[in-house]
């Protein structure tokens, strides 16, 4: 039960968001205002509702497995985009170079030397 | 004999059926070529969807609308995402500072650099769409894409081909500029490579693994306000 009163939270809140984004015309997903929504509600509660972490715990392991209906759109589309698959090859890689690039350098430069407080800052889930 | 083939095509049960045996068969495979960086499980899962809708005769966009009954899924997960970000507030809060001086940058940059690079190219604002969301993990990047358009299944393999890539350079650069903090190298893996970058800082270490997550759920979240506002405000 509790997962399904979890899960009932969490489409609860994709509503909301769903409202929200629709009411005030916000150029953000639904499921990301929903997203937002819910942590600040957690923010002010202060409290992770058992049946939320719950759902959440058995939903986000899904995510891969959702997403590759898309992925596979990919194998549909290779002549749409006949001719510009090169820029895109280029793009990826390049682009992908120089932004790793530039993100280490910035935790370089602003990220303070690690003070090693132990490890308990490591452990996260 | 023809008509129960095409009813059995037409239910939505055989549409998810078969993604779940796509993808499930998909990570046993990943699992036995000893889980390769350069080819995560979702993209064999893929390959096999694609095969077997092939074999089928089985219309693509039937696919899609059949399947939609399960990716409805992908909502709830998506507002999931925020309890692994409320866990994280500790991080946040004591890092806010370098935090705040490089992830913006760090995810503006991360879209400009490729959208510039194929706009160079001559590449049309259809496909410039498809790649501003490159380093946004695949359920906001879905969201994104729903605002500022171009291909949604461009957009998702650009993602899987910028993940593997980013954990190719991180390593390359770490040794380069020898880079031994896990910190950094963690948050550079989640900022850049979302879900594929997390699982390899994870085989980092633990707390490469929990920055990594930190960036990723950051730069998801700023991308998520940020992309559709640039869109609209430059109107490509």
């Amino acid at each position: 039960m509790k997962l399904l009163r979890g899960f009932l939270w969490l489409l609860g809140f994709q509503l909301l968001g769903h409202a929200v984004v629709e009411l005030l015309s916000l150029p953000v997903s639904h499921a990301m205002a929903g997203l937002l929504l819910l942590l600040a509600w957690l923010l002010v509660k202060r409290r992770l509702n058992e049946s939320v972490a719950t759902a959440s715990q058995a939903l986000i392991p899904l995510l891969a497995m959702l997403i590759m209906p898309g992925v596979v759109g990919v194998f549909f589309v290779i002549d749409e985009f006949a001719g510009h698959w090169a820029a895109v090859m280029v793009a990826l890689g390049v682009g992908t170079f120089l932004s790793v690039l530039t993100t280490l350098w910035l935790m370089l430069r602003f990220m303070p030397k690690e003070a090693d407080s132990g490890d308990e800052r490591g452990r996260l889930s | 004999m023809n008509e129960l083939y095409d009813s059995l095509l037409d239910t939505p049960t055989l549409a998810v059926a078969l993604t779940l045996a796509a993808y499930l068969g998909g990570v046993a495979l990943f699992e036995r070529m000893g889980r390769p960086s350069w080819c995560p499980a979702v993209l064999i899962g893929a390959v096999f969807t694609a095969a077997s809708l092939w074999l089928l005769r089985y219309d693509f966009a039937d696919y899609q609308r059949n399947v939609a009954w399960l990716t409805l899924l992908l909502g709830p997960a998506t507002v999931a995402l925020a309890v692994p970000l409320y866990q994280q507030r500790q991080h946040i809060f004591a890092l806010w500072k370098p935090i705040l001086c490089s992830l913006p940058l760090a995810a503006v940059l991360a879209a400009f650099y490729a959208v510039l690079i194929a706009w160079l190219l001559g590449a049309p604002p259809a496909v410039l769409a498809s790649l501003a969301p490159k380093s946004v993990t695949a359920p906001l990047a879905m969201g994104i894409q729903e605002q500022i358009g171009g291909s949604l299944s461009l957009m998702l393999g650009g993602l899987l081909i910028t993940g593997v890539l980013t954990t190719i350079f991180v390593s390359l650069l770490a040794r380069l500029l020898n880079i031994t903090d896990q910190r950094i190298l963690g948050f550079a893996l989640g900022v850049n490579g979302h879900a594929i970058g997390i699982v390899r800082a994870f085989e980092l270490g633990p707390k490469a693994g929990a920055f990594a997550s930190l960036g990723m759920s950051l730069v998801g979240v700023f991308s998520a306000l940020f992309l559709p506002l640039a869109w609209k405000l430059f109107g490509s």
